[in-house]
């Protein structure tokens, strides 16, 4: 009890001292909320222009909770909801953003378990956390420009998905345990930038992975007893296979034939480097 | 006579075309709002049945639903007292967040005009937050008949089809309360038979013949409008088809799922439409440019020619500058060719952000230098030294991508790249230069021939692209290590680095024997492929 009492006292001293003028940015904090009402599926489509980014799953019962820290000179939040329907963050009102890490704009984001969902979300120059383990998600689409994106399935996905898909533009991206997000498809189209994946988590499906580089260093991470198959189609990009094997076009792992989960990985990359790396 | 689990299931759907008006104890909250900013303190809330509150503190007035129901002054102590709920609701929802807001009161300090305007904030909650009263809503009239032997269809439709109540519900939005309900039974309007209001039919088959007054609505079957036969109001469809087979229908035929997917398809129609008419301007504009090209082939084998031999010399100028560079700071290019390879990404965006930032630099350091005295001498050689380090730096950055590249292109197979030694930095640089120039001399060559004006323009935008990457991370990678001053994306030991050249050499002279001892397990494949 002494926990909530001090965490509201937290937030009412956040609130308030938000709401002091301060800078040449006028701050604006906002809190939507909404209780799930039996939606047996809901499409949820987040854009955030700048700032910091999260991703949570919410206290069962809610929908989502989204928290958000913007310059109401520059940005408009959106939030709305209709019929299965989410459309959460900010918008452009068209004046110059200061884009960076150290915008100070803040998106937290947590959206509900136990929902399907349709998952879309696009940012710009975002610094982003997201954490979808624990979520229903039966399609998920990722979409970011000069960013560095942290995205990690810490618990397995519950229902199957039919596709992720992460588009990178000039970026650090890192995801992490792809295994859960419990996926028949992955695709990631990275242009410039450091692309690390951890095929690591519970694979419950056989996979194939697309990933397709502009320009930039990609490193494959793989548990031990995953079964991978890499064929590469690449222009001026080294490859540093280790524990594949190569047999007519394609890499194996040394256990392809044995192994429970196989996930084929199609790689198409123009001037980097890929590297693969073997965890325990 | 209805039976009981009939009874129940004309609840569900008619509660689906009526809004229930009667509610629970404590009015459910649905979702809230909380934002604060310099000027505004606002709480929106919605309930379970739709009803919104909006209640704000903005621009030193206190609004209720749009109203000015008084004003308030910036920190004073209902600003304060306010701003504190607001604290305290953020972090709750649903019952205790509804508990909360209706339990407030205006704080004891408050006074005068600002605690009459707290009363009404206070009045406002409580009034939305208490159960209203609500007359009785009419009866409808409702006949529900069940096909024989379908004990599962109301299970079906209540579990199985629960993704479907939404739009049901749409369906059945606005629908007369006069309702013949069929559940998983086919349906005939005989002819000269006439149905008073309207016909809900779900999972079954519908046949018109005769009349029927009201609406036709049709869930997960089909409906056919036979000669003769009248539908006075809307047909809508969820799920199902219509076939008119020459009745007449005076209302509107809507089909309530397939409306949103229209929309959808048209909107992929329209940007598709929009990328052939991109796509068939640029062929156009080719096409053009090539026959222009066709009635005066001489022109053409000269223009090529010339291009051909401005990209030897640009080639050989650069390379002449790559040996100066080779021959006086080695080490700044190793540095700054390492930092290269090993982090493009990082470069490429350093490099992108710097060439953003030069104009704004040079401008704001003249600027600087010229508003005091000691400052202007500066200034007059910071006008032209500036830009030059900047020439020079993506110089060096272009000079160290051409090394990487020739380096890559020693790895490689090729035969005509035989001549390129990577233990020899100055062939790197030019076996590199010839490699990022050959889309421009490719493109030259093609442009002596008639019909490929389009792949010229395609060779020469890749050309151009190639260029651009290497001068962006060449010049972030110059930026990174302070023109190859600063070692730290570099942080190989000298002697480390030397005994791996060494190696790299000693194997390549040993020939393919050498390398048969590798093991695909555990091999590398550095630089090798295409």
């Amino acid at each position: 009890m002494s926990r909530i009492r001090g965490a509201t006292l937290v937030a009412a001293v956040a609130m308030a001292s938000l709401a002091q003028p301060g800078g040449a940015q006028s701050w604006r904090t906002v809190t939507t909320s909404r209780q799930a009402a039996g939606e047996d599926e809901l499409r949820v489509q987040v854009t955030y222009g700048a700032g910091e980014f999260k991703v949570r799953t919410a206290e069962a019962g809610l929908l989502y909770r989204m928290q958000l820290r913007y310059d109401e000179d520059v940005f408009e939040p959106r939030s709305e909801y209709e019929r299965g329907r989410l459309h959460l963050g900010v918008e452009s009102l068209g004046r110059s953003i200061k884009l960076g890490k150290r915008s100070g704009g803040e998106m937290d984001l947590q959206l509900g378990p136990g929902v399907p969902m349709d998952l879309d979300m696009e940012f710009g120059a975002v610094r982003a956390d997201l954490d979808l383990g624990g979520l229903s998600l039966t399609n998920l689409e990722l979409s970011t420009g000069a960013s560095e994106s942290v995205v990690d399935v810490s618990r397995p996905n519950p229902v199957a998905m039919n596709r992720a898909s992460f588009e990178v533009g000039a970026a650090d991206f890192t995801a992490r345990r792809l295994g859960n997000l419990n996926a028949r498809r992955i695709t990631v189209d990275a242009g410039i930038g450091e692309v690390t994946l951890w095929f690591n988590g519970s694979w419950q499906q056989d996979a194939r992975v697309n990933v397709k580089m502009g320009l930039g260093a990609l490193e494959l991470r793989f548990p031990e007893g995953l079964g991978v198959k890499l064929t590469k189609d690449s222009f001026l990009t080294s490859l540093d296979s280790e524990g594949l094997v190569k047999r007519g076009d394609a890499y194996y792992s040394l256990d392809w034939e044995q192994a429970e989960r196989k996930v084929t990985i199609d790689l198409d990359a123009a001037f980097g480097s890929v590297k693969v790396i073997w965890v325990r | 006579m209805l039976p009981s689990r009939n009874a129940l299931l004309g609840l569900v759907l008619l509660s689906l075309a009526f809004p229930v008006a009667g509610g629970a104890q404590e009015r459910a909250v649905v979702s809230k709002e909380i934002a604060v900013g310099k000027a505004e303190a606002a709480l929106r809330l919605e309930f379970a049945d739709g009803a919104r509150l909006a209640l704000a503190l903005s621009d030193g007035s206190v609004m209720v639903d749009g109203e000015s129901v008084g004003s308030y002054a910036v920190g004073d102590p209902l600003e304060a007292a306010w701003r504190a709920l607001l604290g305290e609701a953020v972090l709750l929802d649903d019952g205790p967040l509804a508990s909360m807001l209706r339990d407030w009161t205006p704080p004891a300090s408050l006074e005068g005009e600002a605690l009459a305007t707290a009363r009404r904030l206070d009045q406002a909650l409580e009034a939305a937050l208490s159960v209203p009263a609500t007359p009785t809503p009419p009866t409808p009239s409702l006949s529900v008949s069940v096909g024989e032997g379908s004990d599962g269809a109301i299970v079906r439709l209540l579990l199985g089809q629960t993704s479907r109540l939404a739009t049901l519900g749409e369906a059945l939005e606005g629908l007369g309360s006069d309702i013949n309900l069929h559940l998983d039974e086919d349906v005939v309007v005989a002819e000269g038979e006439t149905i008073t209001g309207n016909l809900l039919v779900v999972q079954g088959d519908v046949r018109v013949a005769g009349i029927v007054s009201g609406d036709v609505v049709v869930v997960d079957g089909t409906l056919k409008l036979l000669e003769g036969g009248l539908i006075q109001g809307d047909v809508r469809l969820v799920d199902a088809t219509f076939d008119d087979e020459g009745g007449v229908l005076q209302g509107e035929l809507r089909d309530v799922e397939r409306q949103e997917r229209n929309v959808e398809r048209e909107l992929r129609d329209q940007l598709r439409e929009e990328l052939r008419s991109e796509i068939r301007r640029e062929i156009r504009s080719s096409a053009r440019d090539g026959n222009a090209g066709f009635f005066n082939p001489f022109s053409r084998v000269f223009r090529g020619i010339g291009g051909i031999i401005e990209n030897l010399v640009a080639i050989l100028i650069l390379g002449m500058v790559g040996m100066g560079v080779v021959a006086f700071a080695p080490l700044n290019l190793d540095v700054v060719a390492e930092t290269a390879r090993r982090s493009p990404g990082r470069s490429a965006m350093v490099g992108l952000a710097g060439t953003f930032l030069l104009v704004p630099v040079w401008v704001l350091g003249a600027v600087a230098l010229a508003v005091s005295i000691v400052g202007i001498p500066v200034m007059i050689a910071w006008l032209p030294l500036f830009p030059l380090a900047a020439v020079a730096a993506a110089g060096l950055g272009y000079l160290a991508m051409a090394r990487n590249v020739g380096e890559w292109l020693a790895d490689t197979d090729y035969r005509y790249t035989d001549w390129i030694r990577k233990s020899n930095p100055v062939t790197t640089i030019f076996g590199g230069l010839a490699g990022l120039m050959i889309f421009f001399v490719a493109a030259n060559v093609l442009g002596i021939l008639p019909f490929f004006g389009f792949f010229k323009g395609l060779l020469t935008f890749v050309g151009v692209m190639a260029s651009l990457v290497a001068l962006q991370v060449g010049f972030g990678a110059v930026l990174l290590t302070r023109a190859g001053r600063r070692p730290e994306y570099y942080p190989k030991d000298f002697d480390e680095a030397w005994a791996e050249a060494v190696d790299a050499e000693m194997e390549m002279d040993a020939g393919p024997a050498a390398k048969a001892g590798t093991g695909p397990a555990g091999g590398t494949e550095n630089g090798g492929n295409v």
